[in-house]
């Protein structure tokens, strides 16, 4: 039988850690309880504590610039060496442009990215049901965001407010013919336009809503098709009511 | 012969492996280094080696710790490169001070400062679970150790940090 010790020692290392026995010793101890929400609280902080903001300006002042400036002027490309010289330095500037163009590129994907790991912290999310989550709790998760759903729209069968890049959003899933979908609603992410993502196992896009933010909307598994997902971004955006 | 479309494709896949991987792994190299200007460096370096490496990327969902594996040598070079002096950790938290800092939420700017203040030993592996999402076996596997050091040091980071935070640690387990 496992000791409150042993708990958490194991949730302290690993607090994601959803081994059966762990689960059945929370189950069972109201003290250990009270630390794992202490705890969960911990992590939701350092969570938000590593992801420090990394902006792109400095690379190009202190990578390309120099770079460019070291190009030798007055160099004749016919001329063998230079030319050797002239590739090598060619290659070099390909490289840094490639990899600056991802860094220019990078804001969306890392996005989506940022989606897409907070799904894999909530798997219990994603259940098929035909139980909706009371019309008060809707409410209650979209105030912030001072937005309201229409629940004619679609079942929404979870909904909780979630810490994401620094903010709460409301965290939504919509029950559809093809299975659950997941929306967050994230007032705080502009976004100039659409995109569409693919990554571990998750197909969705980010939709800019004018004024409020972006709407990202993603599906797991093979059942549905990415235009499909749009389909849904599309309902669903056209059943929220914003109250500012 | 060589497949012009082929190695496109391949490479416009890598390019977008590399977007949605790049700000994790500057956050990853910067709270390694805890210097963002080398945090950059070592980035920049990490992904012109990648571009040239990416042939031996034989499986995709193994991106994360083969970028890791490449950032920390990368460090590793910087490191010996320029010989750092032992410098007192203030004066890097005064020195990355904008980068710490986070507008609205003081008890941030505590734990991000806690954690410039962490063994490196411990920061690491907690970077890598935390923030890359490595299970305890991959980061084992990248730092050369067994699971149970890894959750050994996962332990003691998350305890020291907890203290340094003034969180309540009433309930901590002792090790």
């Amino acid at each position: 039988m496992m000791d409150c010790g042993h708990y958490r020692r194991a949730m302290l290392a690993e607090p994601s850690n959803d081994d059966a026995e762990l689960r059945r010793h929370l189950a069972t101890c109201p003290e250990c309880t009270r630390y794992a929400e202490q705890l969960r609280r911990f992590e939701d902080r350092l969570d938000r504590a590593l992801r420090v903001e990394m902006n792109p300006p400095l690379m190009e002042q202190r990578v390309v610039t120099p770079l460019r400036a070291a190009r030798p002027r007055g160099a004749r490309p016919w001329d063998p060496p230079h030319r050797r010289w002239l590739a090598a330095a060619a290659s070099v500037l390909l490289g840094t442009a490639v990899a600056f163009s991802l860094w220019l590129a990078a804001p969306g994907r890392s996005l989506a990215a940022d989606v897409v790991k907070h799904m894999a912290e909530e798997p219990n999310a994603w259940a098929h049901t035909d139980i909706p989550v009371p019309e008060p709790r809707l409410d209650q998760v979209l105030i912030d965001s001072h937005v309201r759903f229409r629940v004619s729209a679609g079942l929404v069968s979870y909904a909780s407010s979630c810490s994401f890049r620094g903010h709460k959003v409301p965290h939504l899933v919509v029950q559809t013919g093809s299975g659950p979908v997941t929306v967050m609603v994230l007032t705080h992410e502009a976004l100039r336009s659409a995109m569409r993502f693919n990554e571990q196992g998750y197909r969705g896009v980010i939709v800019p809503v004018r004024g409020h933010g972006s709407l990202a909307v993603l599906e797991r598994g093979p059942d549905m098709d990415i235009k499909a997902v749009e389909g849904v971004a599309a309902r669903v955006q056209s059943a929220l009511d914003w109250t500012t | 012969m060589k497949d012009p479309v082929g190695g496109n494709q391949r490479r416009a896949r890598f390019q977008s492996l590399c977007q949605s991987l790049r700000p994790d792994l500057l956050r990853f190299a910067f709270w390694l280094a805890r210097d963002r200007a080398l945090a950059e460096d070592v980035v920049q370096e990490t992904m012109l080696r990648a571009w040239k490496a990416q042939d031996s990327l034989l499986d995709e969902s193994a991106a994360k710790p083969w970028f890791l594996t490449i950032i920390r040598r990368e460090y590793a070079r910087c490191f010996e490169r320029k010989r750092f002096v032992t410098v007192d950790v203030e004066e890097l938290i005064a020195k990355e001070e904008p980068m710490l800092a986070a507008a609205d939420d003081q008890e941030l700017v505590e734990l991000r400062a806690a954690m410039f203040k962490l063994p490196g030993e411990y920061r690491e592996p907690l970077v890598m679970q935390v923030l890359m999402g490595l299970s305890t076996a991959e980061i084992a596997a990248e730092l050369g150790l067994s699971n149970a050091a890894v959750l050994t040091r996962l332990f003691r980071a998350r305890k020291q940090l907890r203290v340094m935070c003034g969180e309540d640690t009433s309930l901590d387990p002792e090790e």
